[in-house]
């Protein structure tokens, strides 16, 4: 049986969400909110993975009494157990671009829009609480990393420089897509795959983060293909999953910025 | 035709390398020199403009990104397959090749530009060594170098990677102590990046990483040390950086 844990269907939560659509698969969802520090299971909140999720808060497909973490990859893992719809190219080139643009999205992408939705979603939710009893939460988490993460939720400490540069990657990621979508309709060859929904995922609540950068002026063709991919049958019902009905708000802080490199 | 441009047997430039020479596969190799910035050089520029090391050209495909041009080798070529067959197993690969690039590896690096990088070529005229950090192409990189000529990384990172170099080496004992490769009962490209990236950890990090603390690191490395394919790989190295890895014959 395949069980996926996620959030509002956004970010990294969103991926899994539209593949299991996509496929047609049963599963059995459970819904975790931003702030429910307890929804996992002990058993699989104690997996190495688990408690290193680079993604942090993100999804988790339990499978074969595997617990899986990193949104992407969990999406590959779809893909590789069940092909019978296959959402990636088949041959070696089509597959390096797939792997490719996940690196970007995961390395560029993700810490720039999380930064920018954390500050403005986060931080203002985390204020209406009981800021010890976060703070406590804060504590038992299970590395040094989530902790500072979400101690710059708690305190807003995202500075000007580093949203700035978060929008600065952000911008970057809309001139590749669109450069990519020069070429056709989808991001990855002439049909839709895995990195239209894992950039759409992504940029999906860019719009409403950062409207300068992204509205049909400053990227038609961006723009065109956000709403081609939330038409699709499995985008919609993904999105019905929504428990708030502002899926695009809600935020828990994802990956780092790259330290060096 | 097949070129790999690359530097030593190390870090970046060995996983595909290794994953080549795993599959038997034939290729041209073109050593480029980091320390003497070969890989700025306008010829090279023509070929990846980001000025980065690995590029694999493949007829008329240009492939960058060590870890994605391994996966790339692996599906476009015949012989032993590197990627496991069960999902699963794939998913753990992938997921540690990840935890490997952007968690472990970037915080080892900076060390090793900071103690051996750096000082291999702070002696040069300072005015040429400005001019080729002018010429870097992308500022991740210019960044990179600049602090490792002019030694002005921060107590507070440097201490920062120290612990996450910590903290990735307790991961990977802890998981090599429940199966023998990383991503399972499988030799797998996960194997061969964490190799690249693991291989000389005794010998930089000894309080870390040794016999009686890390006995599963230990045991992996000399097991992947002992397989042809990498004892060609680390034959192709030219300096003292690929030769130091006899080490672990004993
Ligand atoms: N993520 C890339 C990183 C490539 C990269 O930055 N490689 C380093 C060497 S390991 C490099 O090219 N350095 C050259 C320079 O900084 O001038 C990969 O895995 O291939």
């Amino acid at each position: 049986m395949l069980e996926l844990y996620h959030g509002e269907p956004n970010i990294f939560s969103l991926k899994p969400l539209v593949v299991l659509q996509e496929k047609g698969l049963d599963y059995t969802g459970h819904y975790v909110g931003p702030l429910d520090f307890d929804a996992l299971p002990a058993a699989v909140k104690a997996v190495m993975e688990v408690r290193h999720n680079p993604e942090g808060d993100g999804p988790v497909l339990v499978h074969r009494d595997v617990a899986m973490t990193e949104s992407f990859f969990i999406a590959l893992y779809l893909d590789d157990a069940f092909a019978d719809v296959p959402l990636r190219p088949r041959d070696a080139s089509g597959r390096w671009r797939v792997l490719m643009w996940g690196r970007f999205v995961n390395e560029v992408l993700a810490p720039s829009v999380t930064t920018l939705g954390c500050h403005k979603h986060l931080a203002p939710l985390l204020k209406t609480r009981n800021r010890d009893e976060i703070a406590q939460r804060i504590e038992a988490m299970p590395t040094e990393e989530r902790r500072e993460a979400w101690r710059a939720a708690l305190d807003d400490t995202y500075s000007a420089d580093l949203i700035a540069d978060s929008r600065r990657k952000i911008g970057l990621a809309i001139k590749k897509v669109e450069d990519a979508l020069a070429a056709g309709d989808w991001l990855a060859g002439p049909a839709y795959s895995l990195v239209d929904i894992d950039v759409f995922a992504l940029l999906a609540p860019v719009p409403a983060l950062a409207p300068d950068l992204l509205d049909g002026t400053t990227a038609p063709r961006t723009s065109a293909w956000l709403a081609r991919v939330r038409e699709r049958p499995a985008v919609v019902a993904a999105l019905a999953k929504s428990r708030t009905g502002a899926p695009q708000e809600s935020f828990v802080p994802g990956p780092e910025h790259s330290r060096w490199g | 035709m097949l070129t790999l441009y690359h530097w030593e047997p190390n870090a970046n430039s060995g996983k595909p390398m290794l994953a080549l020479m795993e599959k038997g596969v034939k290729f041209d190799s073109h050593y480029l020199d980091l320390l003497n910035f070969d890989q700025h050089s306008p010829d090279y520029l023509k070929i990846n403009p980001n000025g980065t090391i690995p590029a694999l050209v493949h007829d008329d495909l240009m492939l960058t990104e060590s870890t994605a041009i391994m996966e790339y080798v692996d599906a476009a070529f015949p012989g032993p397959s590197l990627t496991p067959e069960d999902p699963v197993e794939r998913w753990r690969m992938r997921w540690w090749m990840r935890f490997f690039d952007q968690y472990f590896a970037p915080s080892l690096s900076m060390i090793g530009w900071q103690v051996f990088v750096g000082p291999s070529v702070r002696d040069r005229d300072p005015e040429l060594l400005k001019a080729a950090i002018e010429r870097i192409p992308l500022k991740e990189r210019r960044i990179a170098w600049s602090k490792a000529i002019y030694n002005t990384f921060s107590p507070e990172e440097l201490a920062e990677s120290r612990r996450r170099v910590a903290v990735g080496t307790l991961c990977l004992e802890e998981a090599l102590s429940e199966r023998p490769w990383i991503a399972g009962p499988t030799y797998s490209l996960g194997d061969i990046n964490g190799f690249n990236l693991g291989y000389a950890l005794p010998l930089a990090q000894p309080l870390l990483c040794n016999d009686e603390k890390t006995p599963h690191i230990m045991k992996w490395l000399r097991a992947i040390y002992a397989r042809p394919a990498a004892k060609a790989t680390w034959t192709m190295g030219r300096t003292q950086m690929a030769q130091r890895i006899t080490f672990l014959e004993s």
